[in-house]
């Protein structure tokens, strides 16, 4: 999931501070999860914009917000209070606000939140980046443990002289991820694997912007 | 004789640190480079080191070779891709710059520009191998040089780090990508260092223990608390206290002296290297108590 953060009132009040009227876009999945874009979220901002005497013409939650089309199927039942919206809130990731910005080609698209990391949920709204989409996975190497993500240099070959009691050097409340992926390697009997010198990555695998279609046999049908 | 044949005829080898300053001003440092002129066998220029913005390595070894020291390049991997680190590895080949100290940097969050994006394109083991390579004539992508560098190219190691394992293990990486020599973090307690020798002696490669000088017992206490992979043990806080507050320098200045001499004595390993952290022009002091001027 990707995680969010509420940005400050006063920056989203700053940025909006041209318009008189919104409809805010919320979205069920990631968004709700991190309390930035769900009902609560949704009714919040609606009663705080009002407090400030902007009127907002109606609030909706997208299914999932970064499918575009979905997402524009979903807002058909409410054209007309979009007729009445100078401009949209869209409270939930970029890839949602980005959405937003293709579905209403010819109306200011502001968002509420900043989008932050691929995020693993480990406990109730607590969330840890993991996975960094590098475009080269090399979990299978490192004990299911990623070193371009845990580790702050996203170091492949092993601690660095930074590692301090299995604290990194950065934080110590960031534990070295070199030394959790010593541990489980030799835990499962696989400590050979970090023996192995990995190369270094590849980064034109996430050369940006990436886009992928998965569709290819489909289309060969046709 | 330059480093690497001092350092390969089994002559106990010193080198020192020098830290290239903030802003143009280097009078402080040429002077630093003058008091070690003749003392030492190579210096190591650092390379931003702390993270902390200063003069570029490349230019300070430059310095260095016009006021008579064999500079060693550190070069980190924090502020330049790969394409940056061979390019500045060729440009400081053709400057006459002839060993190089492959590191991968303290973090960006440790200095003074906290925003900056850390770059860590490659990391040490890999630079060790684009330095081999380029040796080769081969650029990392696997291209023809138009003339090879000659570089002795050399790497870090953390003999007092915790857990030591997966330490030896990035060691050995080190020596398979190429290092031909090791200048370790300080180290303190001889015996333990007795240990990682018996382990690191398994390889051909040379082997320089680190020397921090110890300024008070303040300073070692904040390095055991804040210094990842540095332990001083408590007699030698002892020592330090039992000097005054006045002598503690004195005293400091004695420890990194009787453990040169012991390393050397007892052909512990193939020479030292000098951290003295702003008081370089104490780095003769300590060579000469420990019987190497």
């Amino acid at each position: 999931m990707i995680a969010t953060k509420k940005r400050e009132f006063k920056e989203l009040l700053e940025n909006i501070k041209d318009y008189n009227s919104f409809f805010l876009v919320g979205c069920s999945e990631c968004a709700s999860l991190c309390g930035t874009g769900g009902e609560p979220e949704l009714a919040e901002l609606k009663e705080a914009l009002e407090k400030e005497g902007k009127s907002v013409t109606g609030t909706f939650r997208a299914k999932t917000g970064c499918q575009v089309l979905g997402t524009k199927v979903e807002l058909k039942p409410f054209k007309e209070h979009l007729e009445k919206t100078d401009v949209v809130i869209v409270m939930s990731c970029g890839a949602g606000t980005q959405a937003a910005v293709e579905i209403f080609p010819d109306k200011p698209v502001y968002q509420s939140n900043d989008t932050l990391f691929l995020a693993n949920m480990t406990r109730y709204q607590i969330f840890d980046e993991r996975c960094s989409l590098c475009g080269e996975c090399i979990l299978d190497e490192t004990g299911g443990i990623c070193p371009v993500t845990a580790c702050p240099k996203g170091l492949l070959n092993g601690p660095c002289g930074g590692t301090n009691d299995g604290n990194c050097e950065v934080s110590p409340d960031i534990k070295c991820c070199w030394v959790k992926i010593y541990e489980r390697l030799n835990k499962i009997n696989r400590l050979d694997d970090m023996k192995k010198t990995m190369e270094a990555k590849d980064w034109s695998r996430s050369q940006k912007p990436r886009s992928l279609s998965v569709r290819v046999k489909e289309e060969k049908k046709k | 004789m330059n480093f690497r044949d001092i350092l390969n005829s089994g002559k106990f080898t010193v080198t020192a640190e020098i830290g290239p300053p903030k802003g143009t001003d280097i009078k402080e440092m040429l002077h630093h480079m003058e008091v070690l002129r003749g003392k030492i066998d190579a210096a190591n220029i650092t390379d931003n080191q702390s993270a902390v913005m200063r003069i570029c390595s490349l230019a300070v070894c430059k310095l260095a070779m016009e006021n008579g020291l064999e500079p060693i390049l550190q070069m980190t991997c924090r502020d330049r891709n790969r394409i940056g680190l061979q390019a500045d590895l060729l440009g400081a080949s053709v400057l006459g710059i002839k060993n190089v100290l492959c590191m991968t940097g303290d973090h960006v969050s440790a200095g003074d520009h906290k925003q900056a994006k850390p770059v860590y394109d490659v990391e040490s083991v890999q630079l060790l191998k684009i330095v081999d390579g380029l040796n080769n004539g081969k650029d990392m992508s696997g291209n023809d040089l138009k003339g090879a560098t000659d570089y002795f190219q050399g790497a870090v190691v953390t003999p007092e780090s915790n857990p030591i394992e997966p330490q030896l293990m990035k060691f050995e990486k080190k020596v398979k990508a190429g290092a031909k020599f090791f200048q370790t973090q300080a180290i303190y307690d001889i015996e333990k260092f007795k240990t990682f020798m018996a382990h690191a002696r398994q390889f051909p490669v040379k082997i320089m223990a680190g020397i921090v000088v110890l300024k008070s017992a303040g300073m070692a206490n904040f390095m055991n608390n804040f210094v990842p992979g540095i332990k001083v043990p408590q007699n030698l806080i002892d020592e330090l206290k039992a000097a005054g507050k006045e002598k503690a320098l004195d005293a400091g200045l004695n420890i990194a002296a009787r453990h040169i001499k012991q390393l050397k004595d007892e052909k512990i390993c193939d020479g030292v290297h000098i951290m003295a952290i702003g008081m370089e022009d104490k780095v003769p002091v300590i060579m000469e108590r420990a019987g190497l001027l």
